[in-house]
């Protein structure tokens, strides 16, 4: 069957991870099933296949919410520079709609310094030193392109192929098509740091029109790592067990009776539930590595941060999850204050990300698993070439900006070691090489092995694809390796 | 049957006359043939236009070729009685009735040439299987009949099918049902027992497992009419209306925030109330509609009526600095276009906001004609949610009136005000804000003055701010016009939908009571009525309960008595190997519904038996226990659950305060949607996410403790007692001994090892619900709560069956 047909009455009884019909539960049991529907059901729902070759077999987004300033980071902007705070050329501000800016703002040029990195000397800000060593590895991507300019339609339009909610996220996408490689964790789990969850919300890692089994399931680094997977206080494992036993056996006197495969299904799931509370903690336990790649993450056991999302992301796709989705807050940089502006924060924020990036890329490289695991980083949109100066505010930022901005990719299939696309030398629009939201996602559908034009699932009378339904989208050749 | 070149192309509206003159019985005649095939193999059977030969134009053909003026290729429209062409050459019709070979659609999907193979090979539709080419081919050969789209064409009430075993049927419902049963050589099952149909009938009526006390009520009435005496006693339980009204706020969207990035919250459970007590008064669904559409509307609305209108103002708002707030204001009438005609019509319009809709006769001009309905109401995204009504005794709002008055009086004044006044003006002014009445309010819809009329546009590919041509209020032309007089506003929508005209209205409705019931539609894809979605299992028992519908003058009880009252309903869920096979999925109704409770029922139930559920109703949403630290949403979004004492920690499921961005996580895992936009048709799912909740869950463990405490205190003193009391208060049956020896085991072990750890046991037995009640013992109440937590597990539980 092809993944366009998955018709909804396989879906519903979808099971949670890829490989089911292995558990404890379903050996003891199929015996009393014989050849019921139920085995049909679960043969058709394992059936998606890619249409061709996957280049990747897992993905790790870094998602920056609120999107960080491109012309601070990779695209450099010389001209910027030597205008810096002077009036913005008129032309460039006809017909454009700001989110802050009012009346004439003036050119801002980065206070950082750029230098060439690596083999391919591609250009990195002073911002990202540990980033820069590992440049080879990466396509960095100047000439992305979005047609929202506020958080979570834009956000929205990133994850989902559309600015509206209700559509299903790329996570969900990707264990739709191609479940998960282990059966004991989800296949789509999502991780925050920052403090704040990003402005989209979980629609961002929502199943939308898929069954909801496809959710990503947000994985906390506080207290238990999945919400309930905790035993009461006062149930240790072995009264969990025992209860566990009484359950099946009272659920399977009701099978017998009434012969509902669902039932079989039910006592599978909870038999899976009593193998994830050992396996989920166990793989969220950054204790477990050891001192030395803790300090390549600048790790902290103790604390959450994104330095140890990252290492919880090589944990995760070690053990066979598909989509690891990281989101960091504290990425919009209004310059309304020292809080958010570009000679303050920006640093701040740059040096929590740049060692554990690094880290991610160098730890997977050499495991091997950099191959099948493609990481992409990005923000939502871009930043204005000008400075914002909301309400006359003394500190610098940019507002937020559809027309261009940078983002990267390495591992799974991509070409490391290039620039891709360009801006016009105020960093305002781009020159060469554009490349839409769907673009984007057109090109990770195709890593993962799927036609992103038929890659569809059928719901209130539409073939709903990522995307989007114009299907004008372009696979970018130009990146892939 | 009608030719498929028979006769000129025509809209749907123009088809109309045709059908009423009764040439058009194809429709009905082609449902003969649905469902399961026949077991007896006649050569060539009949192509089934409708089952068969659309769906694959449909899939291969009309993206390029359908109803989309814009995308239309080569002129050639594939979805009408008559293919339009002039592309092709002159000499090849599209289709030869009677003959493939020369038709140019069976020669093109059968072209050797690349250049000529339709679909062609390198766009976006799959090439055609050999299965799809012998269907085209063998409709051409049976002269290629149409059929217009079931669902479009005029709803008449059937005739009773005649059946062969007469004693089954109770009422109209089952002769339909029977028919198609016998049609395939099949049976009915047997009647559940009365204790399987009162915990079916109590939970699907009013959403709440019987009480002991109503269980026996139900068995010791033996006289004649006692399952109808059930049914009646649950259709006047005020949950009623309060479970119905669960299915109807996914549908209105009804949340209690704003959504979007900050995801305020927002004061607007008047309408939940108003569902409510709407099914709870038997409103009539054609009121219902009207009210929620348009109450403003109406001369000289009540406030209830008034209140109704927030259905539309469920919509989100943007608050996220720097947005543009027509964009969101655009985004909301787009929301509300969409819901209407999904809610009422099944009909996904989505698509047409961009462009014309490929497969549905919907153009994006048409769209925008209905959007012009709904665009001249007064709110436009403003974040405090005006305008609003506030909702008080008219005492109480005068007292607010005068204070309103006062503070703008003092305000003026402190404006104007020499400094050494000021300190005194401000002390006033606080003064009197302290003492204006707390007023709950409730976002309503208001029509602009009629000097302030917004026009209308076609907006180019969707977007706010790309203005096409200017449009008129129209409904789409591929139904029937607006009546005579016909407000040219949302109350003329209300009533358009109304009209017994309207072929979708009832036929929707009654499939969504329908699909409650039994789990899933007549026809299937509830969100879907249009040509992508499913045909009926049964096309004629839909019609004739959509009929019945409409001459009930829209009675939602009647038509919920009705479907429970049915000898179809009435079957056991038990399956066997041969249904397994013959059908699987309970399409033909061989037998009873059964299916996992949905997320409010599932907690709802849980507090119930563990006597811990408050019957409270109305009022602000609630805040039972959720774990600490989810509410962290962006941009300094309200960050505090506040989690609710006292009787408001156990209210009904619906509600729980329904925050979009963080939907309350248990109801989220058994699959209660975000409710960003109109949900129709949960899609069930069985995860060891949902074990994990019913397991661990705090509020599930507390109804364990609970459940513990109900079963020593009330369960005589044996374990075999209290195993017995607890299996049958749960189960709504007397247990077997199996099942008691089961538990029995269980709590032995279980007490084994608290006596041997105090501290757990006092644990088990009292966080979170509270310190032991005197004269308890923490040992046996730990391991009652462990049984207990295992009760509340069961499938048997968690199911409707």
């Amino acid at each position: 069957m092809s993944p366009v047909n998955c018709q909804l009455q396989a879906c519903t009884r979808r099971h949670f991870l890829h490989n089911t019909g292995t558990g404890i539960g379903s050996i003891a049991l199929s015996s009393l099933l014989g050849h019921s529907a139920n085995r049909t059901a679960a043969a058709s729902e394992h059936s998606l296949q890619p249409h061709f070759t996957p280049r990747t077999k897992n993905i790790i987004y870094l998602h920056m919410a609120g999107s960080p300033p491109q012309h601070e980071l990779f695209d450099y902007k010389p001209k910027l520079v030597e205008h810096h705070l002077q009036p913005c050329p008129q032309s460039l501000l006809e017909n454009q709609r700001f989110a802050f800016i009012k009346g004439h703002p003036n050119l801002l040029g980065t206070p950082y310094q750029f230098s060439p990195q690596g083999q391919s000397g591609t250009l990195v800000s002073e911002l990202l030193p540990h980033f820069g060593k590992m440049i080879d590895k990466v396509a960095v991507i100047k000439s992305m392109h979005t047609d929202q300019f506020n958080h979570a339609p834009a956000q929205l339009l990133l994850y989902t192929g559309s600015p509206r909610f209700g559509h299903a996220s790329m996570g969900a996408w990707a264990t739709y098509g191609l479940g998960s490689e282990n059966q004991n964790l989800p296949g789509f789990v999502v991780l925050t740091s920052g403090g704040t969850d990003p402005s989209g919300g979980k629609s961002l890692w929502g199943s939308g029109f898929l069954p909801s089994v496809h959710q990503g399931v947000q994985c906390r680094t506080e207290g238990a790592p999945i919400l309930y997977a905790n035993n009461p206080k006062g149930m240790n494992r072995a009264t969990r067990r025992r209860s566990l036993d009484a359950l099946r056996d009272l659920n399977e006197r009701q099978f017998k009776q009434f012969g509902d495969p669902e039932t079989e299904s039910r006592i599978e799931q909870y038999e899976l539930a009593y193998r994830m509370q050992i396996a989920v903690p166990e793989v969220m336990d950054i204790r477990q590595e050891p001192q030395h790649i803790h300090e390549l993450y600048n790790a902290d056991p103790q604390s959450s941060s994104f330095a140890n999302n990252c290492l919880l992301a090589r944990r995760l796709v070690e053990q066979g999850v598909r989509f690891v989705q990281l989101f960091d807050w504290g990425w919009d940089i209004h310059g309304t204050a020292k809080s958010n502006d570009i000679v303050h924060h920006l640093p701040e924020k740059c040096k929590q990300v740049d060692q554990p990036i690094a880290a991610l890329i160098k730890d997977l490289d050499q495991r091997g698993l950099l191959d099948e695991t493609l990481i992409v980083w990005s923000g939502e949109f871009g930043r204005t070439s000008m400075n914002e100066e909301r309400n006359g505010s003394k500190f610098l930022g940019r507002d937020h900006h559809p027309h261009c901005f940078s983002m990267w990719m390495a591992g799974g299939g991509i070409k490391g070691g290039i620039s891709y696309g360009e801006t016009d030398e105020l960093g305002f629009f781009i020159t060469e090489n554009q490349i839409e939201v769907h673009d984007l996602q057109a090109t990770i559908l195709h890593l993962l092995g799927f036609d992103p034009f038929r890659f569809q699932y059928s719901f209130q009378g539409l073939n709903h694809r990522l995307i989007g339904p114009e299907g004008n989208a372009t696979i970018q050749h130009g990146l892939i390796a | 049957m009608t030719p498929f070149l028979s006769h000129p192309f025509s809209t749907f509206r123009h088809l109309r006359p045709l059908l009423l003159t009764g040439l058009f019985y194809i429709t009905i005649a082609s449902f003969a043939f649905a469902g399961i095939e026949a077991a007896d193999n006649i050569p060539d059977p009949p192509v089934d236009y409708l089952k068969e030969v659309r769906p694959i134009l449909a899939r291969h053909c009309l993206s390029c070729h359908g109803a989309d003026a814009a995308k239309r290729k080569a002129k050639l429209r594939l979805d009408g009685p008559d293919p339009m062409a002039v592309s092709i050459k002159r000499s090849t019709p599209v289709i030869v009735p009677g003959n493939p070979e020369s038709s140019g659609l069976y020669q093109r999907v059968t072209s050797e040439k690349d250049s000529q193979r339709m679909p062609p090979p390198d766009t976006e539709n799959n090439p055609l299987q050999a299965e799809e080419i012998l269907v085209l081919k063998n409709w051409i050969q049976q002269g290629a009949p149409y059929a217009a789209h079931w669902s479009f064409t005029m709803l008449t009430r059937p005739k009773l099918p005649s059946t062969k075993k007469n004693s089954w049927p109770i009422n109209p419902i089952d002769h339909f049902v029977l028919a198609r049963l016998e049609q395939n050589g099949l049976t009915p099952s047997a009647s559940a027992d009365s204790y399987t149909l009162i915990r079916r009938v109590s939970l699907d009526l009013r959403g709440l497992p019987p009480s002991p006390e109503e269980v026996a009520t139900f068995i010791n009435d033996t006289a004649s009419g006692s399952y109808s005496r059930m049914v009646d006693r649950f259709l006047a339980d005020p949950a009623f209306g309060e479970r119905w009204a669960g299915m109807w706020l996914d549908l209105a969207r009804y949340a209690d925030s704003s959504g979007y990035g900050s995801d305020p919250l927002r004061t607007i459970w008047a309408f939940r109330d108003w569902v409510i007590d709407a099914f709870n008064q038997n409103l009539s669904f054609d009121q219902f509609t009207v009210q929620q559409l348009a109450g403003d509307l109406l001369e000289n609305p009540s406030t209830p009526q008034m209140v109704a209108t927030a259905f539309h103002r469920n919509t989100m708002t943007n608050t996220e600095g720097g947005t543009d707030d027509e964009e969101f204001r655009i985004a909301a009438v787009k929301d509300r276009v969409d819901t209407t005609l999904q809610v009422w019509m099944g009909l996904t319009m989505g698509c047409a906001k961009c462009h014309d809709h490929k497969y549905d006769p919907i153009s994006q001009k048409e769209y925008y004609q209905f959007f012009a309905f709904f665009n001249q109401t007064a709110d436009a995204d403003h974040s405090d949610e005006r305008p609003l009504l506030k909702l008080a005794e008219e005492t109480v709002l005068e007292k607010d009136r005068l204070i309103e008055e006062q503070l703008t009086k003092l305000r003026e004044q402190l404006k104007e005000a020499a400094e050494e006044d000021q300190e005194a003006l401000k002390k006033q002014i606080e003064q009197a804000e302290k003492t204006k009445p707390d007023i709950p309010t409730v976002p309503i819809m208001k029509e602009l003055p009629s000097d302030q009329l917004r026009s209308t546009t076609i907006l180019v590919r969707g977007s706010f701010m790309d203005k096409g041509a200017e449009v008129t209020t129209d409904v789409p032309q591929a139904f029937h016009p607006l009546a005579p007089d016909t407000p040219s506003n949302r109350l003329g929508i209300g009533q358009w939908l109304m009209d017994p005209a309207n072929p979708l209205t009832a036929r929707v409705t009654a499939n969504r009571f329908w699909a409650q019931l039994f789990g899933s539609g007549i026809v299937e894809t509830e969100e879907d009525f249009g040509t992508q979605g499913e045909l009926p299992s049964h096309p004629q028992l839909l019609d004739w309960i959509a009929s019945e519908l409409i001459e009930s003058k829209w009675n939602i009880k009647s038509l919920l008595r009705l479907i429970v009252t049915s000898a179809t309903y009435r079957q056991t869920s038990r399956l066997s190997s041969d249904l397994l096979t013959v059908d699987p999925r309970n399409r033909l109704f061989t037998r009873g519904p059964r299916f996992r409770l949905k997320a409010e029922m599932v907690r709802d139930q849980a507090l119930a038996l563990s006597g811990l559920l408050s019957r409270k109703m109305h009022g602000p949403s609630v805040f039972p226990p959720q774990p600490p630290g989810l509410w962290r949403a962006a941009f300094n979004g309200d960050r505090t659950w506040h989690t609710s004492q006292g009787p408001d920690r156990y209210r009904r499921g619906l509600y729980t305060f329904w925050r979009r961005t963080v939907p309350y996580p248990s109801m989220a895992t058994f699959d209660a949607p975000s409710r960003e936009i109109c949900n129709i048709r949960r899609i069930r799912t069985n995860t060891p996410l949902q074990a994990f909740v019913t397991l661990n869950d705090p509020v599930y463990v507390e109804a364990a403790q609970a459940l513990a405490r109900r079963i020593v205190r009330n369960g005589g003193e044996t374990p075999e007692q209290r195993a017995h009391f607890a299996l049958q208060l749960c189960l709504t049956r007397p247990p077997e001994a199996k099942q008691i020896k089961i538990l029995i085991e269980l709590y032995e072990s279980e007490k084994a090892f608290y006596e041997t750890d105090p501290d757990a046991a006092q644990q088990m037995a009292t966080n979170p619900l509270g310190p032991l009640p005197t004269g308890m013992k923490k040992e046996e109440l730990a391991s009652w709560t462990v049984v207990s937590n295992v009760l509340l597990n069961l499938d048997e539980i968690l199911t409707k069956r």
